[in-house]
């Protein structure tokens, strides 16, 4: 197929981007993902490629929706040979408008099988070659869980490819951070392997594949249940205890703020901006006044700390974001939080403000746990929960303040302004806060989980 | 399989109250009929008896009490009638302190053989070699009255160590394997290994001239023996251990240490990586060598390779009572251990039977046998096998006071209700149920020599892996194994992209399940269950 037959295909595939975009969880929805029902005329096409050398024929797209930038690869089989796909991948088939090229090239008139081209595995192997990537000639591929900003496949049991969809412009904060990560030589992390950069995006980023590895979340849940249905009320004696692992997890952390300070250097912070955006939301939230005099003494405090040293930082660290495998703890996705725009997520911040998300973590997964078990049986169980947190929310403190060399990125220790001791429970109120207006919006059965923290740390 | 057998404890055919020699040639059958394919006897050797037969006084005597060199052979004959071998345990790096030669060499410093054993004039030699018995010694120098000068002894005080760098004492233990390999057993479990040689500023384990010498163990036994076993007992790291397979030159076997109570730690977290993490750590072995693995033994499960939190961790779960520790260690057999859970042991035995080396089996553990945590140092986990619900659990006719130990007689493990009679019976026995394992596991070579590889699974409950085994047409045979560690059922997806197509039949059953196709495979497993399946190659369908 020719580069000219493009604007018959696209004629032709067109009307189906827009039902196979709103199947995709990468795609942004409506209120609350209650799905697309996109007026036409919502989508544009901002760029159209076929890319050379691909067979299947495979066209790039970046397409513009809602002021959102996606990128689709889309794989071209003929009608008669279509892909045995789940209907989430296909887009359908279509029929290439009359050609344009004289004499025509065969295109025209001819019946398409439109296909997500990361569900076919000849169109990722050959991605992942044109990105450096080596020995996966014959890998065989699958696809592992989707998430909101991109679509990952893994090529045999060593390499994990990852497309992102919704596009910034500039370089990923992913392939940014981990690239640099593993410069300064932290090995907490999937090695990159190739990048794929195009008119100044990163499209796709291959890396090396944990594999055997679970989230941490799914350990952590393993632990709770373990406990709730045990004969023992204590987590230290109950068999699944997590706490050296949440150790584990703790020292890693420690590891990677000091090579984030080493990678992006240490930058003094802007204080006073987010110290304020804290009394405001307690505002916002409909607080008490024990809450904002309290956000307000951490905001003061704060202000009057004089060396903050703040880095870059993961930004979105939590359970499901840290992975156990053979060789111990890793940490994943350094997107920071899809939902704010690139810019702000490459701000630097206390790292404080990366322990406190994992911290809240804890939390959530002992209420997650509680909220498998009948309403009944809760309350009896609510003491194990709290008990579980505690034991490896320390743990996990324990292990971060254990590591040498943290001293690079934590104020410098003080027992008269206790800097990192309010840094920590400043971010823990903000995130606690965050949590509350989100949990109201959509989940208002779990508003006790982020109220019960913001009511402790209300007391001081 | 091999078996682990206390000849002292297994069947007494003299009614003198201790088991012997012609008692274990009698019940050969049992052994056979189980799926035994080696018998691993513990020291029969003459021996005053303070490390249960660990302490030899005469390698070339066979204990009274367990019989003569007649019965030996007996045994040995019989045995290999039925296809079984016969390996048994020799201690090569001490004596006891009552054995000839240490008798001689402690008289004087100029004795012919006053350089046998290790001696110094003062205890402050060495001081990087750890003490192994925490428990009950002190340093380990001790001072002699008569020779007046200090002896080495890495074990216990009455158990000097001999001095491998005199070519006499390196001589004289070839002579002692040559002698018993005439005899016809058909190998050795060689005790304490790492500790041969002694040298400056090292910590006395695992020495270069430890392993010259092992080599020329092994070069003789070939030579004058051939097809015999070596089975080192080196309870060291893996990355050390593997040292003693040498390049094949070295030993044909060697324990693994550190995987058996991570096998008990990882069902107690319901999370693989405890197993998973060892065995990633763990070097690739030459051809023809072989891994022993065991979930229990004689000794106390042994806490020497796990770090202290792991260690205080299977404290905290495993021995809540101090009277079950024993020195670095646990003194329980297996059934207590994980609380008499039928489906526990059953699952900690399929991954025994699954993954890659060769499974051990410690007399009586095929009952699910308990232990008596009450009886002095290791005897809680030696008292007699359990044959029946007679009188003695049917071990002896002698006075019950004259036994050597009391058979267990509680109303959970004691004889009347657990013993091999009454399970023999019973088709839904534990006993059955590992017979007819064993019996799927030989039909199956690949378990013992196939490549091991562990699939990835985002359940941390779910240990999966397959062992696979390319035939000589050029045929790739799979086995995929599924473990739950949990204790509630779990779900599990596994990539088996690479058999698209297959068939995996369930081997004890021979129940085909769903064709494996393009997308993840997957699997639902009860609390604690396993699966073994044959990966099948698709049949064409019949007319």
């Amino acid at each position: 197929m020719k580069a000219e037959d493009l604007e018959g295909l696209l004629g032709g595939l067109t009307p189906l981007l827009e039902p196979y975009i709103g199947r995709q969880r990468w795609a942004r929805h409506d209120a609350d993902g209650a799905g697309p029902a996109a007026p036409a005329g919502r989508l544009s096409i901002a760029k159209a490629e076929l890319l050379e050398g691909y067979e299947p024929p495979t066209l790039w797209l970046l397409v513009r929706r809602d002021g959102d930038l996606y990128q689709l690869l889309i794989g071209l089989r003929p009608e008669d040979e279509p892909l045995d796909l789940g209907e989430r991948d296909v887009l359908g088939v279509f029929t290439a408008a009359g050609g344009t090229a004289a004499g025509g090239t065969g295109a025209e008139g001819k019946a398409w099988f439109a296909y997500d081209g990361l569900a076919d595995a000849e169109i990722v192997r050959h991605l992942a070659a044109a990105m450096g990537v080596t020995g996966v000639e014959d890998a065989i591929v699958r696809p592992v869980g989707a998430e909101q900003s991109n679509s990952s496949v893994v090529l045999g049991q060593e390499v994990i490819l990852k497309l992102f969809r919704r596009l910034q412009p500039g370089s990923n904060p992913d392939v940014e951070v981990s690239t640099g990560l593993d410069r300064v030589g932290f090995n907490h992390l999937a090695s990159p392997l190739g990048v794929w950069t195009r008119d100044g995006y990163d499209l796709a980023v291959a890396q090396e594949f944990l594999a055997g590895g679970s989230e941490g979340w799914a350990l952590a849940l393993t632990s709770l249940r373990d406990l709730y249905a045990s004969e023992e009320e204590d987590p230290a004696a109950a068999g699944g205890d997590f706490a050296s692992e949440a150790r584990r997890i703790g020292e890693m952390t420690a590891r990677m703020h000091i090579a984030l300070g080493k990678a992006f250097g240490v930058h003094p912070p802007a204080l006073t901006e987010w110290a304020n955006a804290l009394v405001e939301q307690v505002d916002g939230l409909g607080l008490g006044p024990n809450v904002r005099r309290r956000a307000e003494e951490l905001a003061s405090r704060l202000v009057a700390v004089k060396d903050v040293p703040s880095i870059r930082v993961h930004g979105d660290l939590h359970l499901g974001q840290v992975m156990r495998a053979d060789a111990g703890w890793f940490v994943l996705d350094f997107e920071g939080e899809p939902a704010r725009p690139v810019a702000e997520r490459r701000l630097p911040w206390p790292p404080a403000k990366d322990v406190a998300g994992m911290v809240r973590s804890f939390a959530y997964a002992a209420a997650a746990v509680l909220h498998e078990r009948e309403s009944s049986e809760r309350e009896a169980l609510e003491g194990r929960a709290r008990a579980w947190e505690q034991r490896n929310r320390q743990a996990f403190l324990d292990g971060y303040a254990s590591v040498e060399g943290l001293e690079a990125v934590l104020p410098e220790a003080d027992s008269d302004t206790d800097a990192y001791g309010v840094l920590l429970d400043f971010f823990e109120l903000d995130k606690a806060m965050y949590e509350l207006g989100y949990e109201r919006a959509h989940r208002p059965d779990w508003e006790p989980i982020p109220l019960a923290a913001i009511e402790r740390l209300a007391e001081g | 399989m091999f078996y682990e057998v206390l000849v002292r404890g297994f069947y007494d055919a003299n009614d003198d109250g201790t088991g012997d020699l012609k008692g274990l040639t009698s019940k050969l059958d049992y052994l056979s009929w189980l799926g035994v394919d080696c018998l691993w006897l513990l020291p029969f050797y003459q021996s005053p008896l303070r490390d249960g037969g660990y302490d030899i006084s005469d390698f070339f005597t066979i204990l009274p009490e367990y019989g003569d060199l007649a019965d030996a052979v007996e045994l040995v004959e019989q045995a290999h009638r039925r296809g079984i071998r016969v390996i048994a345990d020799l201690v090569m790096n001490h004596t006891s302190d009552q054995h000839p030669w240490f008798q001689e060499s402690r008289q004087d410093r100029t004795n012919p053989k006053a350089d046998w054993y290790v001696w110094s004039d003062d205890d402050q030699r060495w001081p990087e070699a750890r003490i192994i018995f925490v428990d009950t010694e002190k340093s380990n120098w001790t001072f002699d009255q008569t020779r007046q000068q200090y002896y080495w002894h890495r074990f216990f005080a009455h158990q000097p160590d001999l001095n491998f760098d005199h070519p006499a004492v390196a001589d004289a233990m070839i002579d002692v394997v040559k002698f018993w390999l005439d005899v016809g057993l058909d190998g050795f479990r060689l005790d304490a290994v790492p500790y041969l040689f002694e040298r400056d500023a090292s910590n006395g384990e695992n020495l270069p001239e430890t392993h010259d010498y092992l080599k020329r163990l092994r070069a003789e036994v070939d030579a004058s023996h051939p097809n015999k076993v070596l089975l080192a007992e080196a309870n060291q790291w893996p990355a050390d251990v593997v040292d003693y397979f040498g390049d094949g030159d070295e030993c044909h076997m060697c324990f693994h240490f550190p995987l058996m109570p991570r096998m008990f730690m990882a069902v107690r977290r319901e999370q693989r990586y405890p197993i998973t993490e060892i065995l990633a750590q763990t070097p690739d072995i030459p051809d023809g060598c072989q891994w022993g693995i065991f979930l229990r033994n004689h000794d106390e499960l042994t806490l020497e390779m796990v770090t202290d939190e792991e260690r205080d961790y299977m404290y905290a779960e495993y021995a809540k009572d101090p009277r079950m520790r024993r020195n670095i260690g646990i003194g329980r057999r297996l059934a207590p251990l994980v609380e008499n859970d039928r489906r526990v042991a059953e699952l900690l035995h399929a991954m025994l039977f699954s993954l890659p080396g060769s499974p051990i089996l410690y007399y009586g553990d095929e009952l699910l046998m308990g232990d008596n945590i009450y009886l002095g140092d290791r005897d809680g986990v030696r008292t007699p096998m359990q044959w029946s619900p007679d009188r003695n659990a049917g071990f002896s006719r002698a006075d019950f006071a004259q036994l050597y130990l009391p058979p267990l007689m509680d109303p959970v493990y004691g004889f009347s209700g657990v013993n091999v009679e009454a399970q023999m019976r019973n088709p839904s026995s534990f006993l059955q149920w590992m017979r007819r394992m064993l019996d799927v596991r030989r039909q199956h070579p690949m378990f013992g020599t196939g490549a091991f590889e562990v699939l990835p699974a985002e359940n941390p409950s779910v240990l999966a892996y397959v062992r696979c085994h390319e035939d000589d047409a050029g045929h790739e045979n799979v086995v995929l194994c599924v473990n739950n560690l949990s204790r509630f059922a779990q779900p599990c997806e596994l990539a088996l992209g690479r058999w698209e197509g297959r068939t995996p039949v369930e081997l004890l059953g021979r129940v085909p399940f769903p064709r494996v196709g393009a997308l993840p495979y997957f699997v639902t497993l009860a609390p604690y269950a396993f699966y073994w399946f044959d990966l099948i190659e698709a049949q064409e369908d019949a007319p």
